[in-house]
């Protein structure tokens, strides 16, 4: 479609480029101004000499010490020359002073000479009155024959003419052999604490990372559907399932934690369970059910259950142990491994409650999709339709009250129920879409995935609007006030009435949809499963880990284990995300391959995905290490332990001779680590 | 059996790669597609065990509806249908013997895959289809240290450990050049004749096709342009699978 003449296009185009360039220019000029570059300031001659004597000292930072020995001889003086008077002199020893002329007042200039000092070294004067307070005078240098001349100014000091002081000369020189200063010792053991602490943020955030990089990668994601009813009634039995989880394993835990901690019945125990389970598992393996039968579903939930239960009773007894374990282990070497395991241990029974309602969760969710697969497939239309709208009234609900409970935590988190609302309808229409609209009418695909995505984003925006009103949002985003703590009493239970409503709100779109959608539509589970862990890593990610150390300081007190929390949490999200597009870029092909044998899932993830990513993730890991310690300098400057709470200290005490120790000593750490990790990188990649 | 019936794929972006495409194969056929690049094979094969789920159509795998499988009944499924790849997407980094071991998943528990545990007799079976493709003594080579023939052969008896009744093969020997096209060739045959394995296999050029098929079936843009015996494939029948301007090139 170029009619234009050529010649009138190449106009266009040096017009484009030229408004460019200016456009540029201005967008300079204005980063010039707000960004307030000045010239007169960085030729200021104060402060080119401060900078220059900060500078200086951080160039002369005090790593070495060495011990000194020093000898002290004064003169006296007369302060204000008095005709005629003069003043006593001290006996001339080895080592001694002279003054001239030996009175003057406060601007005069006088002369100081030494004889008999230590040879190249230097002597510190200082002016003494006879109330003994001392003022340092100058610094000199001793010739090599032990003597040295200088002038000194007589300083504004208070005291009656005629009044004698003194002028005190200290030589100093070192003796014996240089150390380590008590700086260097300092910057020594916060930099062991620094990569300590990278290191221990690194591996604590590599294996949650990694679960949470699988889920954010789409190529995993993208095959997990499942039917809707399914999901839904998975999601439904979440908290059913947590529930009796909490009321039936949790005494499972408690008794592999009480035998635990007498270690032998807690060992005998474990053993026992995993053993059971394997001998079960080969016996029920063995058995040849058909798929899709009654007994083979019964088989795989069964054999579910037993792998729970011994799972949690092993969790109880690792805890148990580990708490032993720490309570024996007490002396010398062994103690830090006691302290570790006892540490561990008491974690390990604190997210014990939190293991239990997941197990039972996990499981009932599982025992719901299993069983309700296969008969969901056969319901007829309108059975269909009505089971879809109960249970996607019941899921909506239940998905709403989680997001009021979470903006009942904080102002800006109102914005969450509007929001999943809005992502709910969106969802939705798109899914009715396919299933009334564009069904049976494969050839217009583009056509209808555009009018498929105008239509999704009309419903999100109207539902969001409704939604913001309902429950008034704007209290908690323009007031910031939480939401109104107000109470619906129903007789039996009472509930909050903000949280009723967005129940409400979730039922009526989740009931609609379900209706509309049936049961028996294609539902992306994997595709939920990946926005919400990509929402979380990004999330997570746009916190400045700065702010983290700062809340983590509050929350444990200022020390490095508030730095290990703060990178910890950062390098978990940068980790999450820059693993997941690892595994995005992997090559699909055995992927497809092992898919084809009839693999399942993690079969495949296990076989096709992992040994691709092994080699990057462990780069990433490396160069996450490198970065953590870098940063951790900048958390320690909030209190998060480590060389950079030590700089921070030094910088605000002004002593740069300090702190150009610990400047000095990152700056080799990062090399090295830097160094370290290309090298491995290159060797494995 | 295997029934294909009004086959049709539309991808998300609107290509239509196969249009209504329906016939059927005996069990025991070696069938050969051809078609020029974007013909729809690929498509095609990958629809037989849903790697793609096909956009309309049925099919039928001796009485079972492929299409309407659950993810369980599927991989039920999966496991007896072989298939091997033009990039023979072996697992580069891990052994030959893994790899062909990796053909067994689908039988295996899948707690004890997990870590790598196979029992003895598959690692004897492994080795024996390693023996059947003249390769045993790579069994414990990495896989990316072979060339390609010898990885397009792991491809082979990976595909054998799944015990298969039909084998998809997509292109299989487009990467490889005409001696070892030939060799790999000669081993499908094999399995077709000593096996009764039904095969199913993409090919580029017509003249390996005329060699290996007892059947020819030619796509053209998704659609059937042909489906009969090789020697049925004159000039007319030739210039309207692979266009006016295409000169036959024969591969020795
Ligand atoms: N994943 C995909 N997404 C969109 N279009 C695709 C995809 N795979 C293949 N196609 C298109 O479908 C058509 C058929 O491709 P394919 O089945 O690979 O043909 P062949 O194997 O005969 O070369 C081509 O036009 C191709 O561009
Ligand atoms: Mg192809």
């Amino acid at each position: 479609m170029n009619d234009k003449p050529a010649s009138s296009r190449s106009v266009l185009r040096r017009i484009v480029i030229l408004v460019g360039v200016l456009v540029g220019i201005v967008v300079y000029a204005i980063g010039w101004q707000v960004t307030d570059i000045s010239l007169e300031e960085t030729q200021d001659p104060t402060r080119q000499e401060v900078m220059q004597r900060a500078l200086r000292e951080l160039f002369a930072p005090d790593i070495f010490a060495q011990e000194r020995e020093s000898i002290v001889t004064s003169a006296n003086i007369m302060l204000g020359c008095q005709e005629g008077q003069t003043v006593e002199q001290p006996e001339r020893t080895e080592h001694y002073v002279i003054i001239t002329p030996d009175c003057g007042q406060r601007g005069d200039v006088i002369s100081v000479e030494g004889f008999g000092f230590e040879p190249d070294s230097d002597v510190f004067l200082r002016w003494v009155p006879p109330t003994g307070q001392k003022r340092p005078l100058v610094r000199a240098d001793i010739d090599g024959e032990g003597h040295f001349l200088t002038q000194i100014e007589v300083p504004g000091i208070r005291g009656d003419a005629g009044q004698t002081h003194q002028i005190e000369a200290e030589g100093s020189w070192p003796v014996g052999l240089p150390r380590l200063s008590q700086t260097t010792l300092l910057v020594l053991e916060k930099i062991v604490e620094t990569i300590f602490l990278a290191l221990m943020a690194t591996t604590i955030a590599v294996p949650i990372a990694v679960l949470l990089s699988f889920f954010s990668a789409r190529n995993l994601m993208r095959q997990i559907r499942t039917p809707l009813g399914t999901a839904l009634i998975g999601f439904v039995l979440v908290p059913v399932g947590g529930w009796l989880g909490s009321l039936l394993l949790m005494p499972v835990v408690q008794l592999g934690l009480t035998w635990g901690k007498g270690l032998a019945l807690g060992l005998i125990g474990a053993v026992a369970g995993i053993a059971a389970y394997g001998l079960v598992a080969r016996y029920a393996n063995a058995l040849d059910l058909p798929t899709g039968h009654f007994q083979f579903h019964l088989r795989r939930v069964g054999m579910n259950l037993l792998l729970l239960v011994v799972f949690v009773f092993v969790f109880g007894a690792v805890a148990g142990i580990c708490v032993w374990l720490g309570e024996q282990l007490q002396e010398g070497i062994l103690g830090y491994l006691g302290n570790f395991l006892g540490t561990l241990g008491l974690l390990l029974e604190l997210v014990a409650g939190a293991v239990a309602w997941l197990a039972g969760a996990l499981l009932a969710a599982t025992i719901g999709m299993e069983f309700s697969r296969d008969w969901l497939r056969h319901l007829a239309e309108p059975a269909s339709s009505v089971l879809g709208a109960v249970l996607g009234a019941l899921g909506g609900a239940l998905l709403l009250a989680l997001m009021a409970a979470i903006a009942n935590q904080a102002a800006l988190l109102g914005i969450l129920p509007p929001f999943i609302a809005a992502t709910l309808a969106m969802q939705l229409v798109g899914m009715i879409y396919k299933r009334w609209v564009s069904r049976g009418r494969p050839q217009a695909g583009r056509a209808h995935a555009t009018a498929r995505l105008i239509l999704s984003w009309v419903a999100a925006v109207i539902v969001f609007a409704l939604t913001y009103a309902f429950l008034d949002t704007g209290r908690s985003l323009i007031d910031g006030r939480l939401p109104a703590a107000t109470v619906w009493d129903l007789g039996l239970v009472s509930i909050q009435t903000f949280t009723a409503k967005a129940m409400l709100i979730g039922a009526v779109l989740g009931g609609l949809g379900g209706f509309l959608a049936g049961t028996q539509s294609s539902f992306p589970l994997g595709m939920a499963l990946y926005n919400t862990s990509r929402t979380i890593l990004n999330a997570l990610r746009a916190v400045e880990p700065l702010i983290m150390g700062i809340v983590f300081v509050i929350w444990v007190g200022i020390g490095p284990f508030a730095g290990v929390l703060a990178l910890t949490l950062h390098s978990i999200a940068a980790l999450g995300k820059l693993y997941s597009e690892q595994t995005e870029n992997i090559d699909p092909g055995p992927l497809e391959a092992i898919q084809a044998t009839g693999a399942t899932w993690l079969q495949t993830v296990v076989y096709a995905v992992i040994p691709q990513i092994v080699p990057p993730y462990i780069a990433f890991t490396m160069y996450r290490w490198d970065i953590n310690v870098r940063m951790s300098t900048i958390i320690g400057f909030v209190g998060g332990g480590g060389i950079g709470f030590l700089l921070q200290q030094q910088i605000n005490l002004l002593r740069y001779k300090d702190a150009g120790v610990a400047v000095l000593a990152i700056a080799i750490v990062v090399s090295i680590l830097d160094y370290a990790s290309a090298s491995i990188r290159e060797r494995i990649v | 059996m295997l029934k294909i019936e009004h086959l049709t794929k539309v991808y998300d972006t609107g290509v239509q790669a196969l249009d209504d495409v329906s016939f059927e194969i005996p069990d025991g056929q070696f069938v050969v597609i051809i078609g020029l690049s974007g013909s729809g094979k690929s498509t095609l094969l990958r629809c037989i065990n849903r790697l793609i789920d096909p956009t309309e159509g049925r099919i039928i795998w001796n009485g079972l509806d492929i299409t309407a499988a659950t993810e369980e009944d599927l991989r039920q499924i999966r496991r007896r249908i072989g298939m091997i790849f033009q990039q023979f997407n072996l697992i580069k980094r891990s052994s030959v013997i893994t790899n062909v071991l990796a053909g067994r998943l689908g039988y295996t528990n899948p707690a004890w895959s997990l870590v790598n545990h196979f029992s003895k007799v598959d690692y004897q079976e492994a080795l024996a289809k390693l023996d059947r493709v003249g390769i045993r003594d790579k069994a414990y080579v990495r896989a990316d240290e072979l060339s390609g023939g010898q990885q397009q052969r792991v491809g082979i008896a990976r595909a054998l450990m799944q015990d298969p009744e039909l084998m998809l093969a997509d292109e299989p020997v487009a990467s490889l050049d005409p001696a070892t096209s030939h060799s790999v060739m000669k081993y499908l045959e094999l399995l077709n004749r000593e096996d009764g394995i039904t095969i199913l296999c993409s090919l580029h050029f017509l003249s390996l096709a005329r060699t290996y098929a007892d059947r020819i079936i030619a796509l053209k843009d998704g659609r059937l342009e042909f489906d009969g015996l090789p020697d049925e494939i004159d000039d007319a029948r030739f210039r309207a699978i692979y266009g006016e301007d295409a000169v036959r090139v024969e591969i020795a």
